[in-house]
């Protein structure tokens, strides 16, 4: 059952509901409960998967941040670590290996995320930033939390547990964020989707002009999705009075690789930098550069194998390391020019803009590309006979409706200005300290929207229900 | 070592982001975090734990580094360890 589902949806009310009559003691249990039986409605065996991962992490916890011999913490920790990784690892493996179908039959629903959430407690606790959690309750609660399992956000514990017991339901905030994301989903990531499934689909059959369609709408599409996906995350967390990390600043705004991987994805790549990088930065400090290099690239390509263990998440991991290096080795280089030459200083802005996103995009053709070849092919024959281009795009149109393409585009553009202008935060004003009028206005508003949302997902057939892009991690 | 006075080490750190931040007008403020300085980030958190290393002639550990938030936790773990230094 996924989170926009209309089967979840029209649970959602009355979960809250429940919630907010329960006593305030027993909702982290109701929580938890919840929390569970959504995993289980995937499946019953990845919720106990989940389970021992959780005690395991716990009793390490507990161990790490009382004993007093700081080697035995250490082996502690050391050895959860271990056994952690490798027990995503093995998951990950079977599912990229030959006999992949038991794997992926196997694989315990949101491992990435719930994995990454076990192993920075045990790390952060051994590193003295975190107490130990002080009940298994609150604590299963902090890994299985319902609206991140399946696609994050990645919220590491020690922000969840001081969050308990959750005080501040946000419920108008929390609504509009979650009709936001859900419409940014239907009405934008699902219209663009068609017209990028099946250029990548018919690689070899298309035109330069047609490809570069699917180069340039893939990225958008995927943007849409995820971040929508977080959307109706941190919304439903605000209805329990939980906030959850942000995943997304305006990646597509950025002016350099480094820019914009501070903009994409933030939950993992903060994670990242603190458990991966920032380690290996410390041990090959001697090095010099080379240390920086070969903690750059074993960075990049954890973020790409995060994913899945393919040849074409490894060689997106890859091409974004050599991004990343070229752009760290320069940037006193490239400051120290444009400090000579101001005026050419907006130009160089804008070349670094368009220059991040084609170098971007490119990497996201192997990430969404059913193999390397496949790949390889379609960056080799992007924008060769341009001179069919309207005929393949007429071709395109037809195959997957030019309507849904515009009122794709168009919701795009919608979603850019809106996160340029951030209508939200004039609307938390006045949530927090506006006129009545106004608030009960814009409630409203809401509620119309949330109505025309469960009519929309109502009316929509069964088989039009996409699952989203981040689901499968 | 003697114990070191806050504010000289404050003052030694000053020096030691201008130069990795490449900004020589800096003035750095004990409640200063990444947030505050241009280009101060994880990529290149430890090239700057690396300058103060060498400039206090001390090491920091990782568990260290990644507990630090603000300059005045710099400021203090350096001045403890300039402390220590027998």
């Amino acid at each position: 059952m996924t989170l926009t589902s209309f089967k979840f949806l029209l649970l959602l009310p009355l979960v809250v509901a429940l919630y907010h009559v329960l006593p305030a003691r027993h909702r982290v249990l109701f929580l938890l409960l919840i929390s569970y039986a959504y995993v289980c409605t995937w499946s019953v065996r990845g919720a106990l998967a989940m389970l021992v991962a959780t005690v395991f992490a716990f009793v390490v916890g507990k161990f790490a941040g009382n004993t007093k011999s700081p080697q035995r913490a250490y082996v502690a920790v050391f050895s959860a670590v271990s056994v952690l990784t490798l027990y995503l690892v093995f998951f990950k493996l079977t599912a990229a290996l030959p006999f992949g179908q038991v794997g992926r039959l196997a694989a315990p629903i949101g491992l990435s995320y719930y994995t990454f959430k076990l192993l920075s407690y045990v790390i952060d606790v051994y590193w003295g930033k975190l107490n130990p959690a002080r009940s298994f309750q609150e604590f299963a609660a902090a890994i299985a939390f319902f609206p991140q399992i399946t696609a994050g956000p990645i919220q590491r514990p020690g922000s969840f547990l001081a969050q308990l017991p959750p005080r501040n339901a946000a419920l108008w905030m929390g609504l509009s964020r979650l009709v936001w994301g859900l419409a940014k989903k239907v009405l934008v990531a699902d219209n663009l989707a068609p017209a990028v499934n099946y250029v990548f689909s018919h690689v070899h059959g298309l035109h330069g002009s047609a490809l570069l369609v699917g180069y340039y709408l893939f990225p958008l599409q995927m943007y849409a999705d995820f971040s929508a996906l977080t959307d109706v995350a941190l919304g439903m967390g605000m209805l329990f009075g939980i906030q959850g990390p942000e995943n997304f600043n305006r990646p597509f705004t950025a002016t350099s690789i480094s820019d914009f991987w501070r903009r994409w994805h933030m939950s993992l790549t903060n994670w990242l930098a603190d458990y991966v990088f920032t380690p290996l930065r410390m041990a090959t400090r001697s090095a010099g550069t080379a240390g920086l290099v070969l903690s750059i690239t074993l960075n990049m390509l954890a973020v790409g194998l995060w994913h899945g263990f393919t040849l074409g998440y490894f060689v997106f991991g890859l091409l974004n390391a050599a991004y990343l290096v070229g752009d760290v080795l320069t940037i006193r280089r490239r400051a120290s020019f444009f400090k000579a030459n101001p005026d050419l200083d907006r130009a160089g802005n804008w070349a670094g803009w368009a220059l991040t996103l084609h170098l971007f995009f490119l990497a996201m053709v192997f990430f969404r590309a059913r193999a390397v070849s496949d790949a390889t092919w379609f960056l080799a024959h992007l924008g060769t006979s341009l001179g069919a281009f309207r005929l393949d795009l007429a071709q395109l149109a037809s195959a997957v409706g030019s309507s849904s393409l515009a009122f794709g585009l168009i919701g795009f553009l919608v979603v850019e200005l809106a996160e340029r202008f951030r209508p939200d935060q004039w609307w938390r004003r006045v949530e927090a300290a506006g006129p009545v009028w106004l608030r009960w206005s814009v409630r409203c508003a809401i509620a119309a929207c949330v109505i025309s949302a469960f009519f929309f997902l109502t009316v929509r057939p069964g088989s039009q229900e996409s699952a989203f892009l981040y689901q499968v991690f | 070592m003697p114990p070191i006075d806050k504010t000289a080490v404050l003052q030694g750190l000053t020096g030691v982001f201008r130069e990795v931040f490449d900004n020589p007008t800096l003035n750095l403020r004990e409640e200063m975090t990444a947030a505050d300085v241009e280009n101060w980030d994880s990529l290149n958190h430890i090239d700057l734990i690396v300058a103060v290393e060498r400039k206090f002639k001390i090491k920091f550990t990782t568990r260290e580094v990644t507990g630090l938030k603000t300059v005045g936790d710099l400021a203090e773990l350096t001045a403890t360890k300039v402390s220590a230094v027998p």
